[in-house]
């Protein structure tokens, strides 16, 4: 591992190599690393503030959507000046901002079925800071297949979710199928207290971090419930589904090519 | 018996905990899980499918534990068990 810090990194990166838990070395595996944020929008903008400012090495952005005034009550990297503009471009001149060490990889695009394994392919870890559920189910089974972890988060007005996918068992183990479209509102549609985000979208950092330094303990086998109103976690773990379509004893799903996303995301047997 | 109710569902009965009494000498999940519907008929909508079950997004646990991984499922006594617990998927981002 390269252990080649300038002068300049070991005065940015101080407060991590000072620490023996990450250390020189520590440092130098997230500058080596790779991760790519699927969505530049309220979970994604801290995501992105905290790697970028970690040093992680190489970043890439997925996200099709434009900067909108509504979203400047949560989505931190963009600015009033940025309305109307590619939130990827937005989000890319934040970090160019912020740190030089980090290499950004912009993709203006909807995560699809078509595209999602060339995506995450040359990607260390994947972080889920989607809205919609057949984004996340998507990326679900894609990063199983492909044996990438996957970092979840997930809100809903005043509360949030995250877990940490590495294998198995994974988002489908609990959560099967997404409900029935129209069921579970997205922040259009419930609204969402704007620091919300920001809390679940750290924790989904911190976690991608983790993974990086093999530090620590992860959420994986367990999905974090917080509600900021009761200022509460709750844990719900998430046991191995012998039948899971994805991870399960005989899984059917070996490519995220076929099948059926859109919608109630329910897969044919 | 003591629920604890998330995002949408506890939106619902308008409140995140509730206390909901079980009218069974040894109550298994199922009995509670049939009080809390009785006590609270405006969520049946949300959480039973067409044929009246559970719907598959929906995840329970006594006590933080999923009473269908390490317990009898429908049919766990509830005897020690202070608090169940109901969860939807959420998605916003």
């Amino acid at each position: 591992m390269a252990l080649d810090l300038d002068a300049e990194q070991l005065d940015r990166y101080s407060r991590h190599i000072i620490m023996d838990d990450v250390g020189p070395e520590g440092q130098a595996a997230l500058l080596d690393s790779s991760v790519l944020v699927v969505g530049a929008g309220g979970l994604g903008a801290p995501v992105l503030q905290y790697l970028a400012a970690a040093g992680v090495g190489h970043i890439g952005i997925a996200d099709d959507d434009v900067v909108e005034l509504s979203n400047l009550q949560r989505q931190v990297i963009h600015g009033n000046d940025d309305v109307g503009r590619p939130k990827v471009d937005s989000a890319e001149e934040f970090i160019a901002a912020l740190n030089p060490d980090v290499d950004v990889d912009t993709y203006e695009t909807r995560v699809t079925q078509d595209n999602a394994e060339s995506l995450i392919e040359g990607y260390d870890v994947i972080v889920d800071a989607s809205d919609n559920f057949p984004t996340r189910f998507l990326l679900n089974d894609a990063c199983m297949l492909a044996d990438k972890p996957l970092s979840h988060g997930a809100v809903y007005k005043f509360e949030g979710q995250a877990t940490t996918l590495t294998g198995g068992p994974c988002y489908r183990c609990l959560f099967p199928e997404a409900p029935p479209e129209g069921t579970i509102p997205n922040c259009a549609e419930a609204g969402v207290l704007g620091v919300l985000p920001g809390t679940i979208g750290a924790i989904q950092a911190t976690e991608v971090i983790k993974l990086i330094l093999d530090e620590g303990d992860t959420l994986e086998g367990r999905l974090l419930a917080y509600d900021a109103g009761g200022m509460s976690f709750d844990f719900v773990p998430i046991a191995p589904n012998p039948e899971c379509p994805v991870c399960g004893d005989q899984p059917h799903i070996d490519s995220v090519t076929e099948g059926e996303y859109a919608g109630a995301c329910t897969l044919g047997d | 018996m003591r629920w604890k109710l998330f995002a949408t569902l506890s939106e619902t009965v308008g409140d995140n905990v509730l206390e909901v009494s079980v009218d069974a000498e040894e109550p298994t999940l199922r009995d509670a899980f049939d009080a809390l519907l009785a006590a609270h008929p405006e969520l049946e909508s949300q959480v039973l499918d067409e044929e009246g079950a559970l719907q598959d997004h929906l995840r329970l646990l006594c006590d933080g534990e999923d009473p269908f991984h390490s317990a009898e499922g429908w049919e766990t006594d509830l005897g020690d068990v202070e608090e169940l617990a109901m969860f939807p998927p959420v998605t916003g981002g």
